[in-house]
């Protein structure tokens, strides 16, 4: 927090009903709690750096096909030569990690105890005990939620935000803070639209609003539909 | 949902802060600056403090947000200043778009992502012969 001191100038003087008292501002900076987030954020990135690890911070709404998804990019990856693995961020539980096991993947369980979203700092001692030696992707998938997330970098290269058509075609409406900071989208289960009656193409068009710089891609990731896209919207 | 960890994370750092700056009275006031881009409830925010802060010496101490909006900063034309927004009636919110206003390219952020305390107001008890600090 480096060498401060208080700074004091007088504001109130004497105040009615507060007896003898003056009230006083005092100026100083105390850190910023998001800026900490954002050096944890920066280590985690340096370190993945040094191990030649590509990290996407994989986040959506619970039921968007984050695992799936995942699962899918990473059978199309290794068939391309890389060594992948995944970091399974849940509330409780290990499903997530189960389902990363049975792939083969080199894989990690974070329980956040409840807290919505993974923070920089449970992801950097995940990143100490994960074999990243063993890997050259990384998906951290975060905790199903699509406000908490927004606010707390992990150190990833890229990040991906899933939505699902089967959430309806407000998500972008609802949330838009994240969708105007996150680069890349998948509309996920577009094999389900017509079932459920969304039109994935008004999603699109919501995200394109907020976010133009930002790359939308179609996805069906039970049939494997658009994964290679979005492969080439991450940059691979 | 998590102004509680991040009022935790103030009261933290404002209590470390107080063990080697001792106030000179009685905080009242803890002044917040909140990016508009931080996806934070203010009335939970102060909720969450005002939960945190009982039994510290903070206890009572009223949490005072003041919300910073977005500037941008253009790497292709040099613009620097607001950011344009994306005002939906149906949305019923005006989003910071983080294009440049000027010439529609990507830009940077100068401010909008902040959440940090920047100021306590103080009220100081005089006591007997203490006539200033």
């Amino acid at each position: 927090m480096g060498e401060k001191t208080w700074s004091v100038r007088d504001c109130g003087g004497n105040r009615p009903g507060l007896g003898l008292a003056a009230m006083h501002d005092i100026t100083s900076s105390f850190g910023d709690v998001l800026q900490r987030q954002l050096e944890l954020a920066s280590q985690n990135y340096e370190f993945l750096k040094g191990k030649g690890v590509r990290a996407i911070n994989v986040m959506g709404a619970i039921g968007s096909g984050k695992t799936e998804l995942i699962l899918r990019m990473a059978e199309m990856l290794k068939a391309r030569g890389l060594r992948v693995g995944a970091i399974a961020g849940d509330v409780a539980g290990d499903d997530d990690y189960q389902r990363f096991r049975a792939a083969g993947l080199p894989s990690l369980q974070i329980n956040t105890g409840d807290q919505c979203h993974l923070d920089a700092h449970q992801v950097g001692h995940a990143l100490e005990d994960f074999p990243l030696n063993e890997v050259d992707v990384l998906f951290i998938e975060n905790v199903g939620n699509l406000v908490c997330p927004a606010d707390f970098p992990l150190g990833t290269d890229t990040d991906l935000v899933v939505i699902s058509v089967t959430e309806g075609d407000d998500m972008v409406r609802k949330h838009p803070k994240i969708f105007a900071q996150t680069d890349v989208v998948a509309i996920n289960k577009v094999d389900l639209a017509a079932f459920v009656g969304v039109d994935p193409e008004r999603i699109a068009a919501d995200y394109r609003k907020v976010n133009p710089h930002g790359k939308v891609v179609f996805t069906a990731a039970k049939t494997g539909k658009g994964v290679e896209e979005l492969l080439s919207a991450l940059g691979f | 949902m998590h102004e509680y960890s991040l009022a935790q994370s103030l009261l933290s750092s404002l209590l470390e802060y107080l063990r080697a700056h001792p106030a000179p009275g009685r905080i009242r006031k803890v002044h917040v600056q909140k990016g508009e881009l931080v996806v934070l409830s203010e009335w939970a925010l102060k909720e969450a403090f005002s939960i945190l802060s009982e039994g510290t010496e903070l206890s009572g101490a009223e949490l005072e947000i003041e919300n910073v909006p977005v500037r941008v900063r253009c790497p292709s034309c040099g613009y620097e200043g607001d950011a344009r927004y994306l005002v939906e009636e149906g949305w019923h919110l005006s989003v910071p778009i983080l294009s440049c206003p000027r010439c529609g390219e990507r830009v940077e952020l100068l401010s909008g992502k902040e959440l940090a305390i920047v100021g306590l107001s103080v009220e100081e008890t005089l006591a007997e012969g203490k006539d200033q600090v």
